[in-house]
């Protein structure tokens, strides 16, 4: 009886968002759906019915398979780097130390900026003539002559992973301090008394309070990985010779470089299914991972 | 040579003083229980023991070493701590084996230590689970058991059934004073909760504001309370504190023409010294008739029935006097009645500086 009428009135409340969410991403997303069995050139215009083709010719193409390959090497490589960062960052910034304060706000700094800058600011770092990077390696030594490193297809991939792992290591940081502020202080000091060293106390004292923190951590950021765009576009285009080049930036080049809707849309698609698993794959984990701490 | 001992500790933190000179040596096998109010300073002193907290000056030795600056491992020390500190993802077994695995003791030795403790402690059934499978009650066994496979010189206890509610606590209570019996090693332990301290402690040191008031055996501290803040720390309801005048070798009650006749035991105390009297609730009774012996005059205010005594409150010249009587006493609010002590019982305290008063023998 109250249920029915509080059910009501939760609908009722939820009505205006549920309009809003419908018309910027259901109607778009029906629409796309519609798109990827068509052979519209563009966005937004009718096309002819063609059946599974699009996604036929994308799922067997070698553009699909060696982009997939790619990103997620880009998503493997750069989640990991961060989590191993952003967890050694927080463990630093929990010592006590003067001006721990500032260099916690600080940390946070290449996350909070746009990615837009953030990009910018590595490409002028990577410059072949005047970057920062070259300046510095060859100061150094390590380094003959300057090098074009997002020009070329062997370094830029992991030059792209560097700039990526800067900008968002600070982010899993941020998680991991938050979750090493909640191991209790008397198991710490236990763990002391019993005669662990810094290696068993990360094992059986930080890491169970860490873990299903980290664990949504990697989620989001496997996820966001998956599916980069801005800071690939605003470096690289996705170039040089496609090295770059990862499932969004493919969907984008089909869908409006290359003017072909239809199978942009079906890319589209697949990427989105596949984001969906990870994501389910995930939350499984970490109901897992919470369950088993709690 | 003394098991444990506290030389001159004090700590600071920035300007404010915790802990302001502790003073204390500890036979071997003693059990020795720190009370006070919050904020006083115990677990501070504890973990400067510990080695968890470093001290401003002062030392700490045990055995015959000092262990200033060593390492908390190394300390031969165990501790117990008010929240368990279990390990959250490992079995009740390794919890308790955690020291000893740390110290690189041998499976085969590690398992037969764990079982014995789990055996001492009645966990045995439960070994094989995680913390948060355990009650309160059990978690803090577990936790106990982890201090006693070390085998340690010391044991330290940081207020550890202060999270159990009130039936466990009394057991375990009892518990820890089996244990300390068949064990014998020598224990550190905090607590603010008076019965526990005065039921295990073989010397309680009562603490205030970073110092101790009075430290000694738990009947001293009971019969004999060093200062005014100690008589009434400790008890429930805590001792009576009447004002009194002395003048011609008898103790006059403020406001009340009351006057009982100062004991031999204070004859050195000059006339006209304005002193506070204490009475312990449970000293005083209600008098017969034909008073014979020492008795207080005044009118009830209210009774209170707790199930195995009657707690009275009245009023003699406009001070509180509360007693502690059988619950079969015939008495009722707003009657007149004469309360009777033992000249024993009575406790004489320099207001001014709170201190008891000289006793000459
Ligand atoms: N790290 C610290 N920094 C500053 N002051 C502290 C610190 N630790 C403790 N203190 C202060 O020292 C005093 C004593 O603290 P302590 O924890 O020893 O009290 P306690 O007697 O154990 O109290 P409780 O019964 O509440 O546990 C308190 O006033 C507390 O605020
Ligand atoms: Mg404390």
């Amino acid at each position: 009886m109250s249920g029915s009428w509080m059910t009501t009135r939760a609908w009722l409340l939820m009505l205006p968002l549920l309009v809003v969410m419908i018309s910027v991403i259901g109607w778009p997303l029906v629409d796309t759906v519609r798109l990827s069995f068509t052979d519209a050139k563009l966005v937004g215009t009718q096309g002819n019915f063609v059946g599974f083709d699009n996604y036929a010719k994308m799922l067997s193409g070698s553009n699909f398979q060696r982009t997939l390959i790619t990103t997620t090497w880009f998503a493997v490589i750069s989640v990991a780097a961060e989590m191993v960062l952003g967890v050694l960052a927080a463990l630093l910034l929990n010592q006590q130390f003067r001006g721990r304060a500032l260099l916690r706000a600080l940390m946070i700094l290449p996350w909070a900026l746009p990615t837009v800058v953030n990009a910018t600011l590595w490409r002028l770092i990577y410059n072949p003539e005047y970057g920062a990077l070259n300046a510095a390696l060859t100061q150094i030594g390590l380094l003959e002559a300057y090098r074009s490193w997002l020009g070329e297809p062997n370094t830029a991939l992991t030059a792209l992973i560097v700039a990526d792992c800067w900008k968002n290591f600070p982010l899993v940081a941020l998680i991991a301090l938050a979750a090493l502020q909640a191991v209790p202080r008397d198991i710490t000091a236990a763990s002391l008394v019993d005669g662990a060293g810094p290696i068993n106390r990360f094992r059986f004292v930080i890491l169970p309070y860490l873990a299903g923190p980290l664990m949504v951590a990697l989620v989001l950021r496997t996820i966001e990985a998956f599916k980069v765009f801005d800071i690939i576009w605003v470096m690289t285009r996705g170039g040089p010779a496609n090295s770059t080049r990862t499932l969004s930036i493919l969907v984008y080049q089909e869908a409006f470089s290359f003017q072909r809707a239809g199978s942009g849309a079906s890319l589209a698609l697949i990427v989105t299914l596949l984001v969906t698993v990870l994501a389910v794959a995930y939350a499984a984990l970490v109901r897992k991972v919470a369950g088993s701490t709690a | 040579m003394s098991a444990l001992e506290i030389q001159n500790i004090r700590k600071s933190y920035g300007a404010i003083e915790t802990l302001k000179g502790i003073d204390i040596a500890l036979q071997s096998g003693e059990f020795l229980v720190l009370l006070g109010s919050s904020g006083c300073g115990k677990s501070t002193l504890l973990n400067i023991i510990a080695g968890l907290a470093e001290a401003t000056s002062g030392d700490i030795r045990i055995g015959d070493r000092s262990i200033l600056g060593v390492h908390p491992k190394d300390r031969d020390i165990a501790m117990v701590f008010q929240s368990y500190a279990l390990y959250p993802n490992l079995s009740v077994r390794r919890n308790i084996g955690f020291g000893l695995e740390m110290r690189k003791v041998p499976v085969a030795e590690r398992d037969k230590a764990v079982q014995e403790a789990a055996r001492l402690l009645q966990i045995e059934a439960l070994l094989d689970r995680k913390p948060n499978q355990l009650s309160g009650g059990q978690r803090q066994r577990v936790a106990i058991g982890r201090a006693l496979v070390r085998k340690p010189q010391v044991f330290l206890f940081d207020e550890p059934l202060s999270n159990l509610d009130a039936k466990l606590r009394l057991e375990m209570r009892t518990e820890l004073k089996r244990l300390h019996q068949m064990l014998r090693t020598t224990v550190v332990y905090v607590t603010h909760d008076q019965i526990e301290a005065m039921t295990l402690a073989t010397r309680i040191a009562v603490m205030k504001d970073g110092r101790i008031e009075q430290l000694g055996t738990p009947e001293e501290i009971y019969n004999r309370p060093a200062t005014l803040y100690v008589a009434g720390f400790v008890g429930a309801p805590p001792m009576n504190i009447l004002d009194v005048t002395v003048r011609g070798g008898a103790l006059e009650v403020a406001g009340s023409d009351v006057a009982i006749p100062l004991p031999a035991r204070y004859a050195a105390i000059g006339d006209g010294a304005r002193l506070s009297l204490g009475i312990r609730p449970e000293a005083l009774r209600l008098a017969t008739e034909n008073v014979a012996g020492l008795s207080l005059p005044a009118t009830v205010e209210v009774v209170e029935l707790t199930g195995p005594e009657l707690i009275t409150t009245a009023r003699i010249g406009g001070q509180k006097l509360i007693a502690c009587l059988a619950p079969r006493a015939r008495i009722s609010e707003g009657e007149n009645h004469r309360f009777a002590f033992d000249e024993e019982a009575l406790r004489l305290f320099d207001p001014k500086t709170g201190k008891a008063c000289e006793v000459s023998s």
